[in-house]
Formats: structure tokens, C-alpha cells, sequence
């Protein structure tokens, strides 16, 4: 999940020159994810990974890094 | 060997284009946008012209004229130097106002040149202004062309295709037909609603007047969690179009009608990226809202995010892209007529507006000389006769104001920017 989650990211939201070095736990924030660029993020883990990610729940502590994102999406799949 | 080197225009340029010929046509000079930098000192000015030659050497595009190629337009390069124009504010004056003086007779003169730079000397520092057409690069183009302007690494930037075009090639046939048809929808609801306009004034001469408010850290930083706490992670962009429209409310506009729509675009460059730097690379959304809507500023902000946390689900953003590419083969007039004009026969935009996002300048400043502010620019078709250009430098948020007078009254214009400060710090 984490793979797909960062090639998207690297690929589509966000420039680094390289995407290999980026950590886990670094700031998405901080390399640049905007507001538009998380909208799309979601939206695209919604598509791939079948799940519902509600809106009141868009925060730095869901979306800030690779590892929060996964764990936001692991709880949101177990949830439905 | 001209036809060799010409380089098509992609669908966000034409659309650039069009806009272009409409302003144009009402005695204007053309869809220009200016981006300028106020420095502490006065840079190397020779690096700078060298750096300006290299521009033209590693991207022809750059200096480069218009041409029609069959229904499509192209630019043509020219190979001709792009020269760094100096000027010199008068001494005795003040170097702000006069400096502004400067920058506004530059934007007022007649132009033909896709892009020209300047450099007004005043005090111990000056200002570097970056004045280019607008189907030559958008907003973040500008910005990525100062960084290649002072960078330490120039050849780092490189040019590639158009990422619309690449996107339009990653869909198939039908694909882009449910695009279109969403787009169209949605651009039928759109016209809907009449929108409230800065002036009543739909021609005439016109001169391009500015007004500039730059907040200090601290402002910024509580505009900024107060963006957070409205509009959440996802809308800081629609804070300031919420206070925007609250403040012309609160005010009265002067066309008042059904309610507000601000077009916002949305950059498909990836964050940081120091390409493509030529080209516009942009989708269009809106932000539309009642004036019921707006006289609530909790309701207003609440709609302003559920709205476009729809439009991204639904896809909306990237809809208009094959809308845009049908609307090559259009010419000028019949393009501009959809893109402007409601059912009801009104301007659809209330405003035009721009967030460059944030730039930081601290490290390194424009060629080693630091960076003290910034001014944004941009010409509009009449009406709105207003533009609203965002962006952050450092941590400290600059709007810019442009606006075409005498359509647009200063002193209305003035009540709105101080009742937008105190939407924006939420001071009732």
C-alpha cells in the first residue's frame, strides 16, 4: 500500500529529486502535498484501496506522512 | 526551418490566448501578468543578462512571436536576445511610490514582446519585474523562471511536453467524453447564477491602477490558522475567496445581482518542480456561492469546502481539460463567448484571481542579494476590471490588487480591502 501510495504522490503531487530517500515518517506537508494535492491523494486511495476516507477527518496527523496515511486508510477499511 | 521550430500552443495556452484577444480587443495591452521582486540591493546586473541569454539559448520559446497555423496557433521563435531594461526612480522621491509609478507605465505601455524583464533602481535596492503574456507561462512558470534566473544550478532545468496533453493521452475516447459531459454540466449550473461584478462599466478607456497589502508574520500566520480552522487542510485558497466575497458583500457591489463566482485554477505542475517552466499547465474550477450564502461567514465556508471537496470527487478538476481541448478548433470571439458569457448574457466572474502559493527567498535571496517583498500584476477582461493575485514570501502574505480604472472605484476598492483585512483576521 505504502509503494503505491508514494509512487502516486512522487508521480502526480510532488517533486523530489529522489523519491527512494524520502522517508516513511518525513513530512508530506513540508515537501510541498497542497491543499489540492491531498484532495486528489484521497481521492485516488479511495479508488485503489476501497475505502471511505471522510472528510472531518483531513489533518496533518492523517495525511502528514506515508505512515499515517497508511494506518488512516488500515482503520478506515476495518471500520466499514 | 521556422515550421521546425514552432511550438504548438496546448489546450490552457489557447484558452490564455483567448482571454488575450478579448482584453485586447477593448484597448488594452494584452493578457500580461507581471511578478516583481523588491531587493535590497541592486543584484549583478551583468549575471542577470547573462543569465537572461541563456534562457533564450536552453529554451528558444522564450523569445518567441504568435503565429496562426491553420485553425491553431503556434509560437515561433525568433532567437531575438531578451534585453534587461533599466530603469531609474527620480531622486528626492519616495523609492516605493516611486518604484510603483515605474512599474504600473511599464504595464501600460503597448506590448508586443511575450516577455520582457526589468530592473528599477531606487534607494539602496530596487525592483526586478518579470513582464510576460500570459499563453506564454502561467503563474508557477513565472515563479520557476526566477528561480532559473538566480539559481546555482541552471541546467537543472530542463523543459517537457505539456502535462495537459499528457493527461488527454492517458484517456481513452470515452473516457474523455464522460469528462466533457460532467464539465459541460457543470459549467451549465455555473451560468446559473448571475454574478454580483465590481463595475458597471463595460467599456471604455482604461488604465491599469494596483493596490498592494502585505501582512506581517504574525498576520500571516493567524490568517493562515484561521484558513485551517474554516476551510480546513484542504482550502486555504477558498479562505480567501470566502473573505473576498463577504467583503464585497459587506460593502455592496456595485452590479449587484443573484450571488458571486470566482474562476481559481489548479496547477498540474507537481510541487516544486522545476519543470515544465513554459506553457500554461492549468485546470480551471469555481467557487460559486448565494449572497444568502454569503452574509453567513460560517455557512459561506462550509459550502465553499463541501463544494470543492465535490468537484474533486467528481472529477471536475481534470473535466475541463478535454473541454479545453474541443475548444481549440473555436475561434477567439465564439471561445470567449462561452468561457465569459451566462444565460442571462452577464460576466460570469466576479473577480479573477490567483494564489501562487508560497515562495521562500530567506536562504538564498535572488542571486545572493535578499528579497523584501513582492507584487503581482495581471491585466482582465472589463468587466470584472479586478484581479486578486495571492501568494506568500517567506512566510508573509502579499495580496495585489489590480484593477482597471475609472470602471473600478478606488475609493469602493479601498472599503473592500480593509473590510477583506478584517474578514481575513476575522476582526468583526
Amino acid at each position: 500500500m505504502k509503494e503505491k501510495l508514494k509512487n502516486f504522490i512522487f508521480a502526480e503531487l510532488i517533486y523530489h529529486e529522489d523519491p527512494a530517500s524520502f522517508g516513511d515518517d518525513d513530512n508530506l506537508l513540508d515537501a510541498g502535498l497542497d491543499s489540492m494535492g491531498i484532495m486528489r491523494l484521497i481521492m485516488f486511495a479511495e479508488k485503489e484501496f476501497g475505502v471511505t476516507l471522510p472528510d472531518t477527518e483531513i489533518e496533518p496527523d492523517n495525511v502528514g506522512s506515508l505512515n499515517a496515511l497508511e494506518n488512516w486508510i488500515r482503520r478506515c477499511g476495518q471500520a466499514r | 526551418m521556422k515550421d521546425a521550430a514552432a511550438l504548438a500552443f496546448n489546450p490552457a495556452d489557447y484558452f490564455t490566448f483567448v482571454l488575450d484577444r478579448e482584453i485586447r480587443d477593448a484597448g488594452m495591452p494584452g493578457g500580461y501578468c507581471g511578478f516583481a521582486l523588491q531587493l535590497a540591493a541592486e543584484p549583478d546586473l551583468q549575471a542577470l543578462q547573462q543569465r537572461l541569454n541563456l534562457l533564450v539559448e536552453r529554451f528558444p520559446q522564450a523569445s518567441a512571436d504568435i503565429e496562426q497555423r491553420g485553425k491553431r496557433y503556434a509560437w515561433v521563435p525568433t532567437g531575438r536576445p531578451i534585453l534587461l531594461e533599466r530603469h531609474q526612480c527620480r531622486p528626492g522621491e519616495d523609492a516605493a511610490a516611486e518604484s510603483q509609478r515605474i512599474l504600473l507605465d511599464i504595464f501600460n505601455r503597448p506590448e508586443s514582446l511575450p516577455l520582457t524583464v526589468h530592473w528599477i533602481a531606487g534607494g539602496s535596492g530596487g525592483t526586478l519585474l518579470l513582464n510576460w503574456l500570459h499563453p506564454l507561462l502561467d503563474a508557477r512558470g513565472g515563479k520557476i523562471l526566477l528561480d532559473f534566473l538566480s539559481s546555482e544550478r541552471p541546467e537543472s532545468f530542463k523543459e517537457s511536453p505539456s502535462l495537459i496533453d499528457a493527461k488527454l493521452a492517458q484517456w481513452g475516447f470515452w473516457k474523455k467524453l464522460q469528462l466533457f459531459i460532467k464539465a459541460k454540466r457543470h459549467n451549465t449550473e455555473s451560468n446559473s447564477l448571475d454574478s454580483c461584478l465590481p463595475t458597471q462599466v463595460e467599456q471604455g478607456p482604461q488604465t491599469l491602477r494596483l493596490k498592494v497589502r502585505q501582512f506581517d508574520k504574525e498576520e500571516s500566520q493567524r490568517i493562515a490558522a484561521l484558513a485551517k480552522q474554516h476551510t480546513g487542510l484542504t482550502g486555504r485558497t477558498l479562505y480567501y475567496l470566502g473573505c473576498f466575497m463577504r467583503a464585497m458583500e459587506l460593502v455592496g457591489p456595485p452590479a449587484a445581482k443573484d450571488g458571486y463566482c470566482i474562476p481559481y485554477a489548479f496547477n498540474l505542475r507537481r510541487q516544486n518542480a522545476p519543470t515544465p517552466v513554459f506553457g500554461n499547465h492549468i485546470g480551471c474550477l469555481f467557487a460559486r456561492a448565494t449572497r444568502h450564502q454569503v452574509r453567513d461567514r460560517k455557512v459561506l465556508f462550509e459550502h465553499l469546502l463541501s463544494q470543492h471537496q465535490q468537484v474533486v470527487r467528481d472529477e471536475l478538476d481534470l473535466a475541463y481539460l478535454p473541454l479545453m481541448w474541443l475548444g481549440q478548433w473555436l475561434s477567439p470571439a465564439r471561445y470567449a463567448k462561452i468561457l465569459r458569457k451566462q444565460h442571462s448574457g452577464g460576466e460570469l466572474s466576479s473577480l479573477w484571481f490567483s494564489d501562487i502559493g508560497d515562495m521562500a527567498w530567506e536562504k538564498k535571496g535572488f542571486l545572493g542579494v535578499p528579497v523584501t517583498g513582492m507584487t503581482l500584476m495581471c491585466w482582465m477582461t472589463l468587466p470584472p476590471g479586478l484581479a486578486l493575485l495571492a501568494g506568500q514570501i517567506d512566510g508573509r502574505l502579499t495580496l495585489s490588487y489590480s484593477y482597471l480604472s475609472p470602471a473600478v472605484d478606488e475609493t469602493w476598492l479601498d472599503a473592500v480591502i480593509a473590510r477583506m483585512d478584517a474578514e481575513l483576521l476575522d476582526n468583526p
